[in-house]
C-alpha cells in the first residue's frame, strides 16, 4: 500500500482541528488561574458557547454574529461565576462546578430545537494553496479563521504574560492579592477580567464545535472536553506552550485512535479510548517534572478567595 | 524642603475593640520618630491608615498643610508616602525587577537606570533578574525600600523592620535610614523593641491599647520609662538563676541528615549535639536557615535513622512524634494556630489531641469527655490561660492565652523534654513574661528544653548552652555566658 505524503498531512491536518477547541478554552482558564481564580466551569462555559453560536448561526444566518455572539455567551455566563466568586466570595470549586451543570442543563433545552439541523459551510482561507507544498501545504492552508487564531494563542498568551505591564499585574494578583492590593492593584476588577476573558475563550471553543468542526448541534457534545482543558492547564503547569503540545498529543491520540478502531486492530476499545487521555497526562508529567519551575509558575493564590478587609 | 505631616484626632473602630482612639501627632522632617506600642496597640492600624490601607472612622491627615484623602494604597502612593510592610508585600515568584516595576508607569529601561543609581548610591546588591523567593529576608526589605525609593518620598513609614534581620543586617538598615533622614525623608519607625528606639530615634510616641500615651524626645527617656509607659505597669525582670547543671545526658544526636525534595526547604547538614538534664540548649538563626526542619526532625514529624536520636538511652529517631511523648517528649511548634492546635475545634478537644496511652481519654473507641473536661480544666488554672470557657474555640484565644494552652498541655504531664520553637513569637510583654518563667521552672525542675529561637535576647535569657544554626548547619555549642548578641549575629549572618 503506497500511502499518499499528502494523506499524512491531512492526518495532521485534522489532529491539528481537533487540538483547536482544547488550546481556545486552556489558554483562556490559564489566564483565569493565573490571577488566582480556579473555574470549574469550562465545560459548562464550552456547550453554552456550542450551542449560543449553532443557535445564532441558524436564526440570523451570520456567522460572524453568530462567532461573536458566542464568545458573548461565554463571557455572560462567566459573568455569573465572577459576581459569585468575586463579590459574593464563594467557593470557586464549588461555583464552578454548579456552573458546569448548569450550562450543560441550559444548552439542552435551547438545543431542543435545533437537533438534526444541518449546519452551515464555514469559509476557509488560502484553500488555492492547498495543492502547492506537498505534506505541508493541506497542514498550512485551507483553514478556518479560528483554527489559524489559536494555534497563534499560547505565543500571544505566553508574550502577554512574560512582556506586558497587565500580564505581569495578572501573575501579581495571582501571587499574593494581599500584596496586590497593598499595592494599589484592584484585585477583583483584575479576576473579573481575567474570568470573563477566560469565559469568551471557552465560548469560542465550543462554537468551533458546533460551526466548523462538526457543524450540527448534538446535546452534551463538548464531551469532556471542557474537562480536559482544565486538566491541560494544570498538567502543563501553567504554560502555554506546554498547552500547545498537549493538546496536540490528545488530539493526535483521539485521532490515530479512531483509526485503528476503524482497521481493526486487537486492542480492547476501551483501552483505546482510554489512551489519549493517559499517554497525554503521563508526556505534561514528565516534561513539567521541575520542582523549581512548578513553584515559579503555580498562581499561590489559586482557587482561595480574596476578601479585601477594612 | 521641610516635609510636615499631621494626623489629626484619627479614630478607628473594630467591632469589639477600638483600634485608634482619638490619636493625633505631628511630624517634621530632619528627625525619625518611633511608634512604639505593644501588639494590639494600634500602631499597625496607624500607619496603615496613613498608607491608605485602611480607611478611618473619623479624623484627618495633612500633608504640608494640605488635607490628604488617603482611600487606598495608590493615593498614599501618589501623595509621595511610602510604606515598608512588616509582613513583605512582595509577589515571591515574580523576579524583583517585576516586583520593582509593577506600580510604576515608566519604561523599563529608564527604571533600570534609575534602580541602578539607588543601588549605587546606598551600596545595595541585589541581583535583578531572580526571583524574590531565592531572596534572603534582608535582600527583600531592600527590596520594599528601593520600591519606595523609585517614587521619591517624602514620608518613609517602616513598619518593624528588623524583626527578620540579622544583627548586621539592621545596623546597614539604622546607616541607611539615617542617610534618607539627612537627606529630608520624613522616617516614621514602628517597633516594640526599646533597644532600637534608643539607638535609632529621636523623638517617640508611645502607644498602648489604641490610645497615645506620650510623646517624648529620646534624650529625655531610657529604656525602662519607655516599657513602663508601654505596658502601663511596672515590669519586673525575670533572671534565670545560675545552677549547676547535672552531667547525666538525656538526648543525643548523632550524625542527623536531612535531604528535602522541596527546593525551597533547607537540608540539614550532619547535626551532632547533646542536652544534659535540667538544661537548656538554644539555637539560634535568622528565620529560613532550617530552623523548622530541625524542629521537625526532633519532633518526629519527618522521620530519620533510627540511631541518629538517643534519648534516655533508647535510640528513637524513627519514632513518629505520639511515639516519641510516650518517652516523656514534648514539643510545642511554632506555629500555633496550625500546627499545635486546630483552630475550628474547642479548647478540650485540642487537649485531646495530645493523647497518651495512659491518660484514657478514650474508652473503646469513645471519647471520654468528662475526663478530658477535667483534664482541660487542670491546665487552663495551672497555666493561668484566661478563660473559664474550656467549649471556645481555639481560634478565638489570644496568641499569649494560646501558647500558655499549648505549653500547658505539653508540660502537664511532665514530660522530661520540652522541645519548643518561638515560643513567645509575636506575644506581648505580659505573656512572653509568662512563658520565660516557666521554661525558667522547667529547668529548675531538672528537665530539659531544646530551645529553637530567631529571639536573641530570649535565648541569652533563658539557655545554658547556645548553638547558632545557619543554612542547616549548627556552629560549635558555646556555653552562653562566653556569648554576646553580637557574636550570636556575625554567627547568625554565616561568618566563622
Amino acid at each position: 500500500m503506497i500511502i499518499d505524503i499528502n494523506f499524512i498531512g491531512l492526518i495532521i491536518a485534522s489532529i491539528m482541528a481537533s487540538a483547536v477547541p482544547l488550546i481556545l478554552a486552556s489558554c483562556g482558564e490559564l489566564i483565569t488561574e493565573r490571577s488566582g481564580v480556579l473555574n470549574l466551569g469550562v465545560e459548562g462555559m464550552m456547550i453554552i458557547g456550542a450551542i449560543s453560536g449553532f443557535a445564532l448561526m441558524t436564526v440570523t444566518g451570520s456567522l460572524i454574529i453568530a462567532i461573536f455572539g458566542a464568545m458573548l455567551a461565554g463571557v455572560l455566563i462567566s459573568t455569573i461565576f465572577a459576581f459569585l466568586t468575586q463579590t459574593l466570595i464563594t467557593n470557586h470549586v464549588a461555583t464552578g462546578l454548579a456552573l458546569t451543570i448548569f450550562g450543560i442543563g441550559i444548552s439542552a433545552m435551547i438545543g431542543k430545537n435545533f437537533v438534526g439541523i444541518p449546519g452551515k459551510e464555514f469559509p476557509v482561507l488560502f484553500e488555492g494553496l492547498k495543492d502547492t507544498i506537498p505534506l505541508l501545504g493541506p497542514i498550512l492552508f485551507g483553514h478556518s479563521i479560528v483554527f489559524y487564531f489559536a494555534f497563534a494563542l499560547p505565543f500571544i498568551t505566553s508574550y502577554f504574560l512574560k512582556k506586558t505591564k497587565i500580564g505581569l499585574i495578572v501573575r501579581a494578583v495571582g501571587d499574593s492579592p494581599e500584596s496586590a492590593s497593598n499595592q494599589g492593584i484592584n484585585v477583583r476588577l483584575v479576576r473579573y477580567a481575567c474570568i470573563l476573558y477566560g469565559g469568551a475563550m471557552s465560548g469560542l471553543a465550543g462554537a468551533y464545535l458546533s460551526m466548523i468542526y462538526t457543524p450540527q448541534w448534538i446535546e452534551n457534545m463538548t464531551g469532556g472536553r471542557g474537562w480536559i482543558a482544565l486538566a491541560l492547564v494544570v498538567f502543563s503547569t501553567w504554560n502555554p506552550i506546554k498547552i500547545l503540545i498537549g493538546a496536540m498529543i490528545f488530539g493526535g491520540l483521539t485521532i490515530i485512535q479512531f483509526h485503528m478502531q476503524a482497521i481493526g486492530v486487537r486492542i480492547p476499545v476501551q483501552f483505546l479510548t482510554a489512551l489519549p487521555y493517559i499517554v497525554t497526562i503521563i508526556v505534561l508529567v514528565v516534561i513539567s517534572r521541575d520542582s523549581r519551575k512548578i513553584r515559579l509558575s503555580t498562581p499561590s493564590s489559586l482557587g482561595k478567595s480574596f476578601h479585601k478587609d477594612n | 524642603m521641610n516635609t510636615n505631616l499631621k494626623i489629626s484626632n484619627v479614630t478607628k473602630i473594630y467591632p469589639g475593640c477600638v483600634a485608634n482612639d482619638n490619636v493625633s501627632l505631628e511630624f517634621n522632617s530632619g528627625k525619625i520618630y518611633a511608634l512604639l506600642g505593644e501588639n494590639g496597640a494600634g500602631k499597625s492600624t496607624l500607619v496603615k491608615i496613613l498608607s491608605g490601607v485602611i480607611i478611618p472612622d473619623e479624623g484627618k491627615i495633612y500633608l504640608n498643610q494640605n488635607n490628604l484623602k488617603l482611600n487606598s494604597p495608590l493615593d498614599a502612593k501618589k501623595n509621595d508616602i511610602g510604606m515598608v510592610f512588616q509582613h513583605f508585600n512582595l509577589f515571591e515568584t515574580l523576579s524583583v525587577f517585576e516586583n520593582l516595576i509593577i506600580d510604576s508607569d515608566e519604561q523599563r529601561e529608564s527604571l533600570r537606570e534609575k534602580i541602578d543609581t539607588i543601588m549605587k548610591k546606598y551600596n545595595f546588591s541585589i541581583d535583578l533578574d531572580i526571583p524574590v523567593l531565592n531572596l534572603s529576608a534582608g535582600q527583600k526589605q531592600k527590596v520594599e525600600i528601593i520600591r519606595c525609593l523609585i517614587r521619591s518620598p517624602k514620608v518613609l513609614i517602616m513598619d518593624e523592620p528588623t524583626s527578620v534581620l540579622t544583627e548586621q543586617e539592621t545596623s546597614e538598615l539604622f546607616l541607611s535610614l539615617k542617610k534618607f533622614s539627612e537627606e529630608g525623608i520624613l522616617i516614621i519607625y514602628i517597633t516594640h523593641k526599646l533597644k532600637e528606639v534608643m539607638q535609632l530615634c529621636d523623638e517617640v510616641a508611645v502607644m498602648r491599647k489604641g490610645k497615645l500615651v506620650s510623646v517624648s524626645e529620646i534624650k529625655n527617656e531610657n529604656i525602662e520609662s519607655l516599657a513602663n509607659k508601654m505596658v502601663g505597669q511596672n515590669l519586673k525582670t525575670i533572671k534565670k538563676k545560675k545552677v549547676k547543671t547535672s552531667s547525666d545526658q538525656l538526648i543525643k544526636i548523632t550524625n542527623l541528615n536531612f535531604t528535602s525534595e522541596d527546593p525551597f526547604e533547607t537540608n540539614l547538614m550532619d547535626i551532632n549535639f547533646s542536652v544534659n538534664r535540667g538544661e537548656c540548649l538554644g539555637i539560634a538563626g535568622i528565620s529560613g536557615n532550617g530552623q523548622s526542619e530541625l524542629f521537625q526532625v526532633l519532633s518526629g514529624e519527618i522521620i530519620s535513622e533510627k540511631n541518629s536520636i538517643e534519648f534516655n538511652n533508647n535510640y528513637i529517631g524513627d519514632l513518629n512524634p505520639q511515639e516519641r511523648r510516650e518517652y516523656l517528649m514534648a514539643f510545642s511548634p511554632e506555629d500555633r494556630l496550625e500546627q499545635a492546635a486546630i483552630p475550628q475545634m474547642k479548647i478540650f478537644e485540642n487537649v485531646a489531641l495530645n493523647n497518651f496511652k495512659s491518660s484514657n481519654f478514650f474508652d473503646n473507641g469513645l471519647i471520654n469527655e468528662n475526663k478530658i473536661k477535667e483534664h482541660s480544666k487542670k491546665i487552663i488554672s495551672d497555666f493561668n490561660v484566661n478563660t473559664n470557657n474550656i467549649e471556645l474555640k481555639s481560634q478565638f484565644l489570644s496568641g499569649g492565652n494560646l501558647q500558655k494552652l499549648i505549653i500547658g498541655r505539653e508540660l502537664i504531664t511532665s514530660p522530661d523534654l520540652l522541645i519548643c520553637f518561638n515560643p513567645t513569637w509575636g506575644l506581648d510583654v505580659g505573656a512572653i513574661n509568662y512563658i520565660h518563667e516557666t521554661l525558667i521552672k522547667i529547668n529548675e525542675q531538672n528537665k530539659s528544653i531544646i530551645l529553637i529561637s530567631t529571639d536573641t535576647d530570649e535565648l541569652l535569657k533563658l539557655s545554658d548552652k547556645i548553638s547558632v544554626i545557619h543554612k542547616g548547619k549548627l556552629s560549635k555549642i558555646m556555653n552562653a555566658e562566653e556569648v554576646t548578641s553580637e557574636k550570636l549575629g556575625i554567627l547568625m549572618g554565616g561568618a566563622n
